[in-house]
């Protein structure tokens, strides 16, 4: 923070009993200059002059020439007055004062080295701040955003936090373009009134949950002028711990609701197999296989409602890794190439001609790649095709609808969606299935939880309901974007985006794409094993 | 900030009260915005006093465009904006009457909650809170579009209006569906299709809102119809 941006001549107001407790820190920052003439006038007089031109900050310890020929010329004072009592023999003497004047020399000259004015320590002292300056630092690098606010709701200070967190430009602006929230700026202009402070809790529910508390101070400046206060901003970002509460909430709601089903066909079986049909070994095998069936359903069940949780209670916390999109493709296709095979469907595979990297968590991506892929295995018809494509750096409209339809009465629908940043590019994954296709009635709820379209609830591989849930809020974690087409009879198509990392070196062994991969169900056989051992799954 | 006001005038304090417009407007904005947020939220969680607070809180809105109106008249009364500042002016205008329309949208949807309070949670508020969100993220997007003078942000809602409009229809269906079969829905039913339609219809204010937007960065005008897909109303 530089100091040529304080506003005027300010200083805080001493005992006007309206400065927080949180103000003291900002109103020494502002007083930076008080503060450097105070530290030039403790050096020593004398000394002043030569030492401010230079380093103000040179360590006081290191030897400094005329101290050495002091010390040296006293000890040889000593030995010769020892000498001329007869205390000591001559020979000593000479001996002794050559010892300390070849002392005196090495100290000399490595003093003479040491204290050359060479460039690191100024170096140094221009990114270390001076002392004067650090308050002012501290504010700039405190990850909270603080805001100080003018006459006006002009933004007159922020922290870099501050202008992350509100996306403010480099110049300051009005408040209440940055921040629309009606109550803080409500606080605001009371402060700026002199006014007590306040705390204020607001919440966005969209694009992005977000819950912030907000603390609005009055700080009283005793500067002329009709406007003598600002107002001091702080914000706190309290959406984990508001999105942990509710999670905690929601799971078990949905947890024992979602158990009973099971757990209540379970019972009825034990009571069968313990009553009527105890001598009965045929009907003990077949409800033993249904009870065996019916609590893998439950540990899928849990194991997504786990997932989902956990992958809602970080969706404000944007990844930062980078995964390479071609490589992550192969590798979730070639473990689920066996089930595949089982029901003869074919999975053709098309990478992008380019290694893909995007910003994103390997195990959350693979997730989302392995439940589409397995949803489009579910719903396609045995010996069907399944077609899974990566395409490379598309922009938000390119990345979210294919550019021809399906079909061209088909449905579109964008589940979810990133801002709109004209310069955003984002990779694409496709996967196509040649199911039954989805009515367009249903495409709105397909990311709900436990949604099922009409007549897929029962069967062996009924699906939890959660998967395409789990898919949206990965999705929206990486901040990308995640859409359907479907038409009944002509499958359905789900494209689900990321943005792409930065050019920056790959992590080895991302980069093997060749222009086309087809896995014919046939093939299949060998390079299974490998795969599936190295790739586990979240 | 605001990308409105570009070179700065002659007289300081005609640019000064042009920023001090596009700010009343974000402002009334954010006012409209948090209704909207609020209405949604009180008939999640069938919360029938934040309802009540949404009704109360509409009036600030009014006022707001009251008073922006009238600043809006004194600009160009006293200082004769031409070119880019007249548009802002009348940018302003439009939008801000756009504003009050969605305040009294979402306080429409609050009126219903204490009703819908009555009968029994359906399993259609999943449904309506996903699509108020959103309209809702539209709203927040078509502001910030206008804070930052960003036309390409504002069009690109203008864009997706479609999806509100797809929302609404595969709700529309179901509840009528869900009326026929279960003639206790037709109370509750009949409610939360016309919160659907309010939202519908909070939607297309936005995307008025993004025409003006378009309008006041460019200066020109954007296609005169958006291509929308077809009501369900007309059709049986």
């Amino acid at each position: 923070m530089k100091r040529a941006s304080c506003p005027g001549p300010v200083q805080a107001a001493p005992g006007t009993g309206v400065i927080a407790a949180g103000a003291p820190g900002a109103r020494t920052g502002w007083r930076g200059g008080v503060f450097h003439t105070r530290h030039i006038r403790m050096i020593p007089v004398g000394m002043a002059d030569e030492r401010a031109n230079r380093i103000p900050n040179a360590p006081a310890d290191r030897p400094r020439r005329r101290d050495i020929a002091l010390t040296a010329s006293l000890a040889i004072l000593v030995m010769a007055v020892l000498t001329l009592a007869g205390e000591i023999e001559p020979g000593v003497f000479f001996a002794g004062s050559l010892a300390l004047a070849g002392l005196a020399a090495v100290y000399y000259l490595t003093a003479l080295t040491a204290a050359e004015p060479s460039p690191r320590p100024a170096a140094a002292a221009a990114s270390r701040p001076a002392e004067a300056d650090a308050p002012g630092v501290m504010l700039e690098r405190l990850p909270i955003p603080v805001l100080l606010i003018g006459p006006g709701g002009r933004i007159e200070r922020a922290n870099p936090a501050a202008r992350a967190f509100l996306g403010l430009g480099a110049e300051g602006g009005l408040l209440s373009t940055a921040l629309r929230q009606p109550r803080v700026l409500e606080a605001v202009s009371a402060a700026l009134r002199g006014e007590r402070g306040a705390a204020v809790e607001y919440a966005t529910l969209a694009p992005l949950e977000s819950h912030v508390r907000a603390f609005i101070e009055p700080i009283g400046l005793n500067a002329p002028g009709p406007m003598p206060f600002r107002a001091m901003l702080v914000l706190a970002d309290d959406t984990s711990s508001k999105r942990a509460e509710r999670m905690r909430a929601d799971f078990l709601a949905n947890a024992s609701h979602e158990l009973r089903t099971p757990l209540a066909s379970l019972s009825g079986f034990l009571e069968t197999l313990l009553g009527p049909a105890r001598d009965d070994p045929e009907a003990r095998e077949r409800f033993l296989t249904i009870m065996t069936e019916q609590t893998e359903r439950m540990r899928r069940l849990i194991d997504d409602l786990l997932s989902l949780s956990r992958v809602e209670m970080n969706e404000h916390v944007a990844p930062t890794g980078v995964v390479e999109l071609n490589a992550l493709v192969t590798d979730v296709v070639e473990v689920l190439r066996l089930a595949a095979d089982r029901r003869g469907i074919t999975i053709e595979v098309t990478p992008a001609p380019s290694p893909t990297p995007v910003r994103g968590d390997h195990d959350q991506l693979y997730e989302v790649v392995e439940n589409l892929v397995e949803n489009a295995i579910k719903y396609s018809p045995d010996g069907a095709a399944v077609t899974v494509w990566v395409e490379p750096s598309r922009t938000r409209d390119g990345a979210e609808h294919m550019p021809e339809r399906i079909t061209p009465q088909s449905g579109r629908l964008t589940l979810t969606a990133p801002p709109l940043d004209p310069d955003a590019r984002f990779a694409v994954v496709r996967v196509r299935d040649s199911g039954p296709g989805i009515e367009r009635r249903y495409l709105p709820r397909l990311s709900e939880r436990f949604f099922r379209v009409d007549g897929q609830k029962s069967g062996p591989a009924a699906g939890t309901g959660l998967g395409l849930a789990i898919v949206k809020h990965i999705v929206s974690r990486h901040r990308g974007g995640f859409s359907v087409e479907s038409a009944p009879g002509a499958g359905t198509v789900f494209s689900a985006f990321f943005a792409l990392a930065p050019a920056a070196p790959l992590a080895a062994g991302g980069a093997e794409a060749e222009p086309v991969k087809t896995f014919a169900g046939a093939s299949a056989a060998e390079p299974v094993g490998n795969r599936a051992d190295a790739v586990t799954k979240v | 900030m605001t990308n409105q006001v570009k070179a700065p005038h002659i007289v300081k304090a005609f640019s000064e009260e042009l920023e001090q417009l596009s700010a009343d407007v974000a402002a009334m904005g954010g006012l409209a915005e948090s209704l909207v947020s609020d209405a949604l939220e009180a008939a999640a969680t069938r919360d029938g006093d934040l309802a009540a607070d949404v009704v109360a809180r509409d009036v600030q809105v009014d006022a707001m465009q009251r008073d922006i109106e009238k600043k809006i008249i004194r600009l160009l009364a006293l200082r004769h904006p031409i070119a880019q500042d007249l548009r802002v002016c009348i940018a302003a205008l439009k939008i801000v009457s756009d504003l009050e329309r969605v305040g009294d949208l979402a306080k429409s949807i609050a009126r219903r909650v204490p009703t819908l309070n009555d009968s029994d949670p359906t399993a259609f508020a999943a449904s309506v809170d996903r699509m108020g969100k959103l309209v809702l993220s539209h709203m927040h997007e078509v502001l910030d579009a206008y804070a930052t003078g960003q036309a390409a942000r504002a069009v690109a809602v203008w864009e997706r209006d479609d999806d509100v409009d797809e929302h609404y229809n595969a709700l529309f269906r179901e509840l009528l569906r869900a009326m026929r079969d279960d003639p206790s829905m037709i109370g509750p039913g009949a409610h939360l299709l016309f919160i659907a339609k309010n939202l519908e219809r909070i939607g297309d204010h936005a995307t008025n809102i993004a025409e003006v937007i378009h309008y006041l960065v460019t200066g020109r005008e954007l296609a005169p119809e958006r291509p929308r897909a077809p009501r369900p109303e007309m059709h049986r």
